[in-house]
């Protein structure tokens, strides 16, 4: 492998992995907090890509159409929420699979109905169409780069605001004992559903982002779903530090044995953790 | 008495009478005859999960890995152009996915909790994709069983795998084998400790038992039900393909298992006829059945706590 191929992996790979936070960071967030395991995420994540290609074809702006397919994942994360999950907080493990199982097939059946299942695609916005070159004979997509950025800015956002906000205090308090952040008068019913919308709207937002860089298509949830699952477990459940670290590692790897060893780069990933999980059975970043 | 309470009594006796009637009142609709097949078939692979999930409390994700590996170890292990024996082969297929689970388990269980889900879940994928990815195994069409195996014992044959009506015994003595092999392994001294260990793992250890061990054990037993069952799949079908190995296979007996009313064996096998009687019913009402299939599901979660089992058995226990 040139250095040259090998600069261009690395930045694909640490581009898929910051994509790949983006994603885990809600999943991990929401189990994290509320101690659900959300199979339902990556529908979301779907859901994220069919609005702004709907609202796209609809306004003709990216802009306009990222941020209204934003607010809308919230408000349906909050509906959700309410709706469903709020009714399932004293009950096991087992039964919120079923529930979020049953998520998924209306969300995809949902998709069907509304947009049907031909593969769509939604073009890279005029501004930040072309790349940059990168040697005398390859280049790079302005939008990867512009991605990227914006990955990185979410996290830090995200970081900001557990660490630095009352809101992220209130969370960490919460995940570290509920019964006594309720007796100190805070309300967490509706801490939790702030946390479960603004996971759901983390997956949505990443779709908003990878569907100028993929086709969207039926069933494009569940994929991503069980990627994350690796990144998130690789991490430590939970930690958004560990999803972080999860995930660059996982873009990394699987960026690169696409390349060197295509007959395995399917499996390399869960090989990766199933390693991880014999080292450290928590994960890397235990809690 | 093995089966403890009225309910599952009851259900069981209604449930093997039907069953045992049914192709005698459907012999010409060998379509229906088929249909009912598959799901006794499942039935075997649903219960196999209870018994991991409910009662031994491995909730694992990866199932389905060892229901591909019935099918596939009996393509690769016969010859393929030969009438073999089903009762042998069946028992080499046995034997050696019990040897995998044993290796397998050996792994998995060093985790726990959330992590036990999603390393079953990572191997059962491993599967898949090696399966998926490889040319010798026919990639993602799979293999095929171009000739049936003859099912004589002692010289003597009472079935034959291609007439349909005798496709289906089989599996119901399947269905009947997996429910006393559970029932049995539950009601012994083993199975006294893998509740034990289930309910209160640390008291357990406490008291001297190898907790590892009885688990591990368990699944081997779980897992090798499960390769009986994709064993029966891939005969009746006469393929087997990477798609018996995917995570929503698993995810799909998880959900009728818990709909059933987790880890009361017999629950597995309502949770897995109303499943597939739900999914059919939809299938042919409306185009869109998968909402109507997750309305359902989800509408179950909210109002049946315990399942299926646990609702009969509010009505007719005392």
């Amino acid at each position: 492998m040139s250095t040259e191929l090998f600069f261009v992996q690395l930045i694909n790979g640490v581009q898929y992995g910051l994509l790949l936070f983006l994603i885990a960071s809600g999943l991990t967030l929401v189990f994290g907090v509320m101690g659900i395991l959300n199979l339902a995420h990556g529908s979301m994540y779907m859901v994220g890509a069919y609005l702004v290609w709907y609202f796209v074809a609809l306004t003709g702006s990216f802009t306009v159409a990222a941020i209204l397919s934003a607010v809308i994942a919230l408000g349906l994360g909050i509906l959700i929420e309410r709706m469903l999950i709020q009714r399932l907080y004293n009950r096991n493990h087992l039964d919120q699979v079923l529930l979020t199982i049953g998520m998924i097939f209306v969300f995809n059946s949902l998709q069907s109905i509304l947009w049907g299942n031909d593969p769509y695609g939604v073009a890279v916005p005029e501004a930040l169409s072309g790349s940059v070159p990168f040697t005398d004979n390859s280049s790079y997509p302005i939008y990867r780069i512009f991605a990227a950025v914006i990955c990185i800015a979410i996290a830090a956002a995200l970081y900001f605001l557990v660490s630095k906000t009352r809101l992220g205090m209130l969370i960490r308090a919460g995940e570290s004992n509920r019964e006594m952040v309720e007796a100190l008068g805070v309300n967490i019913k509706s801490l939790y559903t702030i946390v479960f919308a603004i996971g759901v709207m983390l997956a949505a937002i990443s779709g908003i982002i990878a569907a100028p860089m993929s086709s969207i298509v039926p069933g494009m949830g569940e994929s991503v779903l069980i990627t994350c699952f690796v990144v998130v477990v690789i991490g430590g459940m939970g930690s958004i530090k560990g999803a972080f670290v999860g995930a660059l590692l996982v873009g990394i790897i699987s960026t690169f044995a696409a390349v060197l060893i295509p007959t395995m780069s399917n499996m390399i990933i869960y090989i990766f953790m199933i390693l991880v999980l014999l080292v450290k059975p928590q994960g890397l970043f235990a809690k | 008495m093995i089966f403890e309470k009225r309910t599952e009594r009851i259900f069981l006796a209604i449930f093997f009478l039907i069953a045992l009637c049914i192709p005698l009142f459907m012999e010409d609709n060998s379509f229906f005859v088929g249909k009912i097949t598959t799901i006794l078939i499942l039935a075997v692979f649903v219960m196999s999960l209870d018994f991991l999930v409910g009662r031994v409390g491995l909730v694992t994700l990866g199932h389905a890995l060892f229901y591909g590996l019935g099918g596939y170890l009996f393509v690769i292990l016969t010859p393929e152009y030969e009438a073999v024996n089903f009762w042998i082969y069946a028992f080499y297929v046995l034997g050696v996915s019990a040897l995998i689970a044993l290796i397998i388990g050996a792994v998995v269980l060093r985790t726990s909790g959330i992590y036990f889900i999603m390393i079953t879940l990572a191997i059962s994928q491993m599967g898949y994709y090696f399966f998926f990815d490889s040319l010798e195994f026919g990639g993602g069409d799979g293999l095929f069983i171009f000739i049936k195996p003859e099912t004589s014992i002692f010289g003597l044959n009472f079935l034959n795998l291609d007439n349909p009506t005798h496709f289906y015994y089989l599996a119901l003595l399947g269905v009947l084998i997996t429910l006393l092999t559970i029932k049995i392994v539950l009601r012994s001294r083993f199975g006294r400790i893998i509740e034990a260990s289930r309910l209160n793992p640390e008291r357990t250890e406490a008291l001297g038992y190898n907790i590892f061990a009885f688990r591990l054990i368990s699944y081997v037993i779980g897992s090798t039900l499960a390769a009986y069952a994709g064993l029966l799949f891939a005969l009746q079908y006469g393929y087997v393909n990477p798609q018996f190995m995917t995570w929503e296979m698993s995810g799909t007996a998880l959900v009728m298992s818990i709909l059933g009313g987790m880890g009361t064996i017999y629950g597995a096998i309502l949770g897995t006829i109303t499943y597939e009687g739900l999914q059919y019913f939809f299938e042919h009402v409306s185009e869109d059945w998968k909402l109507f299939m997750g309305g359902a599901i989800i509408l179950m979660v909210l109002l049946l706590r315990k399942g299926l089992a646990g609702y009969l058995e509010k009505l007719l226990e005392k």
